[in-house]
């Protein structure tokens, strides 16, 4: 028998034929776990880069809103973990969403995953090309016009697809960073991050601050913000931040305790970033305000990068420590990263959703290869066209990000919830686990995401970029929604046995009770 | 002595193609069994991508579709078997597979893209030859157009002593083919001008026919085999300067600096490796206890 030359996609329930133990099966720690986490979420790069947009929408309530997004998180990341355990699968939210809502809401689900995975790739890479100048500039002794180079489009471009290039070949063969230097750029990253907010909180009790203001309670209360569709918009970028934290929590049977590990590595996680957000962001706030002034974190000239900005003035000749934490953070994600929309790729031509080429597996290298590739050329090409069109592109792709994370983790919250519908009160904890935690969650999600793009109508939201007469995060998120309409119908004619349900059935897992009950009567 | 188990390191591609069509074509001569092997690396050892258990299910799916498809192509009536590995790295996967298996030779593809030559030594073959203490069989590109059958095992004797091994192993290989033994000396003339290359030359040859012949003296009886001295600017051009059959083989011994029982690919048999049209085997300096202890092993499991 060739599994090659034949279709591989079968109608069997996956949670029979993929699920089997692999190699991953008892590979990671704690420590390992938490390591993974923190490389995911990339703090030095997820700061600088949603820092600013935050700030501009929710002026000194930074750390309130850092808080509150944490919740519909941690929500959503409940539900993840339940469909995790039930089917685990590469395609995540695709395979999920489409065994509880059918073949054309999972086809969305996994656009949604893969168009945000392709945004941020492309962010990364952006971010990444400003600190490296940056870098470079501040090892020449700041002459500043080395890290001016990084605003030359064509620079900027071309660099940007060179370390495209090196992430994909990284990506392509499976290179992997060893576990000892990236516990190692992990510390240094959250130790210079330390530092970084430390010295920043020296200026201002020194009283050299750019704009220093004490920090106040006033900073953690929400309800401060004044506008509804403020918290709403910060909301959305809060979303952002957080985002790959759920690895810690999905990863189950890949630990060496899937009773324990998951759950204390999540925690263990999530205290670190959050305490290393708030003290970024309160720091950086007392330091800078929020004023449009030079340094101002209002001042929309630097809200795309903040640390760019603000790290010579902090931390003088030591600036360069904070351009080598972003630098490796934005690299390592870049990393981790790519995999994401590379395996989601591969689930969707495995079972027929895209073209079969799409599950193509490298026989040298056993990576996704051919959706490696693909995810690749459209990140390049997609900041390529960003970055001449518009020269607020980091700006509004994290913004665009948000909105495109609160699409696909939105339904994948209700895929859970839909799911488990047989088994919701078969115990307490499933009544919160499969029903309650989700379904707020999802609701949260969806109410952010209708309202993001309801407002982000209007040419002023986001950075202010007007398209057609509307916002550009508007028309970036309807027109990448769109596609993947256009694509899916295309597809549905191409190959119809996936859209008719015939590679990816539609399921519910009978109540648990039911089952009893049954073997019970048969007993009798 | 039972029948010769050749494990060969299998992908999917023109390499790994290369390498089954030539275990098969050695299998086929001395009755020998091919055992496929892929080796999945481990995950883990990374530590910033997330392990995907269900991933490596579909890879590992697909390992055994390859294995399958690769089985399929196998001549008819060679007895095989096929197996997926996981290790830390490939040369590593297949070690194991070979000790576990008592083989008797692990075959490689060699690399894509040798620009340079014909063969391309890839990061699996490389590490292989520094490491391996069971004859390495290197499969060179387009082994699997060749379907002449196995006519000819030809010995490269250096100049040096220490090729026991090499006409231990080539004897085994007529023995078990049913072929012809050649044993070749390759000579270097490479002075500078001004000085009689002729004299050289002479006292050269006679060095390699005298090493040829007491090669021969230490064939056990029965075995005929012809001798010659390959003479050239550069072992390139010493190998160039012979002629060689379709179906034929080479067998070079490992560099005497490799640690006893190890291989390591001396200079002169990387030099020949370039040139060389036909597919080679290097053996280990002493591997003949090693061959045999490993055979024992794998009898007894």
């Amino acid at each position: 028998m060739s599994t090659t030359r034949e279709p591989v996609v079968t109608g069997d329930p996956l949670d029979g034929g993929l699920s089997k133990k692999g190699l991953s099966a008892g590979t990671v720690g704690l420590i390992g776990a938490v390591v993974i986490g923190i490389s995911c979420i990339a703090p030095a790069y997820t700061l600088t880069a949603a820092l600013g947009p935050t700030v501009s929408e929710v002026g000194f309530q930074v750390p309130a809103i850092i808080l509150v997004g944490f919740i519909p998180m941690l929500l959503v990341a409940f539900g993840y973990r339940e469909l995790n355990r039930q089917m685990p699968d590469s395609g995540t939210s695709f395979t999920w969403a489409a065994r509880a809502f059918g073949p054309w809401v999972g086809w969305m689900a996994g656009w949604g995953l893969i168009a945000a995975t392709i945004l941020v790739l492309s962010n990364l890479a952006g971010i990444a090309v400003e600190f490296f100048f940056l870098l470079i500039d501040q090892i020449a002794g700041g002459p500043g016009t080395i890290a001016e180079l990084a605003f030359n489009p064509f620079i900027n471009v071309g660099v940007c697809l060179l370390f495209m290039l090196g992430a994909t070949m990284i990506s392509y063969r499976d290179m992997q960073t060893t576990q000892k230097l990236q516990y190692f750029l992990v510390g240094f990253q959250v130790l210079v991050l330390v530092i970084f907010a430390i010295a920043a909180f020296v200026h201002v009790a020194q009283g050299n601050a750019f704009d220093g203001s004490a920090p106040e309670l006033s900073w953690f209360n929400p309800f401060a913000v004044g506008s509804f569709t403020a918290v709403v918009a910060g909301l959305s970028l809060s979303i952002f931040i957080f985002w790959g934290w759920d690895v810690t929590l999905t990863m189950n049977e890949e630990t060496k305790d899937p009773e324990k590990t998951p759950g204390r590595a999540a925690t263990l996680t999530v205290i670190t970033i959050v305490v290393l957000y708030l003290l970024i962001s309160i720091s950086l706030l007392a330091f800078a305000g929020i004023g449009t002034g030079e340094l101002g974190l209002g001042n929309e000239d630097i809200q795309s990068n903040v640390f760019f900005f603000l790290s010579g003035p902090i931390l003088g000749p030591l600036a360069f420590l904070v351009s080598l934490a972003v630098l490796t953070s934005s690299i390592s994600s870049l990393q981790s990263t790519f995999v994401s929309p590379a395996r989601t790729l591969l689930a969707m031509g495995h079972y027929g959703a895209l073209p079969k080429k799409f599950a193509a597996v490298s026989p040298r290298f056993f990576t996704p290869g051919y959706a490696t590739i693909v995810s690749a050329v459209v990140a390049s090409a997609f900041y390529a066209v960003m970055r001449f069109v518009n020269e607020n592109v980091l700006w509004d792709t994290i913004t665009t990000l948000g909105l495109m994370i609160c699409f696909y983790y939105g339904i994948t919250a209700f895929a859970c919830v839909w799911y488990f519908r047989k088994q919701w009160f078969d115990s307490v904890r499933n009544v919160f686990f499969t029903l309650l935690f989700p379904l707020v969650g999802g609701i949260i999600l969806g109410a952010l995401f209708v309202i993001t793009l309801v407002e982000s109508m209007d040419p002023a939201y986001g950075s202010g970029t007007e398209w057609f007469g509307l916002g550009s995060v508007f028309v970036l998120g309807v027109v990448i929604i769109g596609l993947g309409i256009v694509i899916m119908i295309i597809q549905r004619f191409r190959s119809p046995a996936f859209f008719r349900g015939e590679t990816l059935s539609l399921d519910a897992p009978i109540s648990a009770r039911s089952g009893r009950r049954a073997r019970k009567e048969a007993a009798r | 002595m039972s029948a010769p188990v050749f494990v060969v390191g299998y992908t999917a591609t023109d390499a790994g193609a290369d390498a089954v069509a030539l275990a098969a074509r050695l299998a086929a001569a001395t009755q020998g069994r091919v055992e496929l092997v892929t080796v999945l690396l481990d995950e883990g050892r990374g530590a910033v991508v997330p392990p995907d258990a269900s991933y490596d299910a579909y890879v590992r799916e697909q390992a055994d579709g390859w294995l399958e498809a690769a089985a399929a192509g196998l001549p008819e009536g060679l007895s095989h078997g096929q197996h997926v590995r996981q290790a830390d790295s490939f040369a590593e996967g297949l070690l194991d597979v070979a000790a576990e298996l008592g083989a008797a030779y692990i075959v490689v593809g060699a690399s894509r893209g040798g620009i340079l030559g014909r063969y391309s030594l890839g990061a699996v073959a490389n590490e292989l030859l520094h490491s391996s203490t069971v004859p390495v069989v290197l499969a060179p590109v387009g082994a699997r157009g060749v379907t002449a059958p196995l006519t000819r095992v030809t010995a490269a004797i250096g100049t040096r002593p220490g090729a026991d091994a090499v006409i231990e192993d080539a004897v085994a290989l007529v023995t078990a083919a049913h072929a012809e033994l050649r044993l070749v000396s390759l000579v270097t003339i490479d002075l500078p001008s001004g000085v009689d290359t002729g004299v050289i030359r002479l006292a050269g040859s006679t060095h390699a026919e005298m090493v040829l012949s007491q090669a021969r003296a230490t064939l056990p009886a029965g075995i005929v085999a012809d001798a010659s001295a390959a003479q050239g600017a550069s072992i390139e051009d010493a190998v160039a300067a012979l002629d060689w059959q379709d179906g034929e083989i080479v067998l070079v011994g490992s560099s005497r600096l490799a640690q006893p029982r190890r291989l390591f690919l001396g200079s002169t048999a990387a030099k020949m490796l370039r040139e060389l049209p036909v597919p080679m085997i290097v053996v280990p300096r002493t591997h003949n206890e090693s061959s045999r202890t490993n055979t024992l092993e794998g009898e007894r499991s």
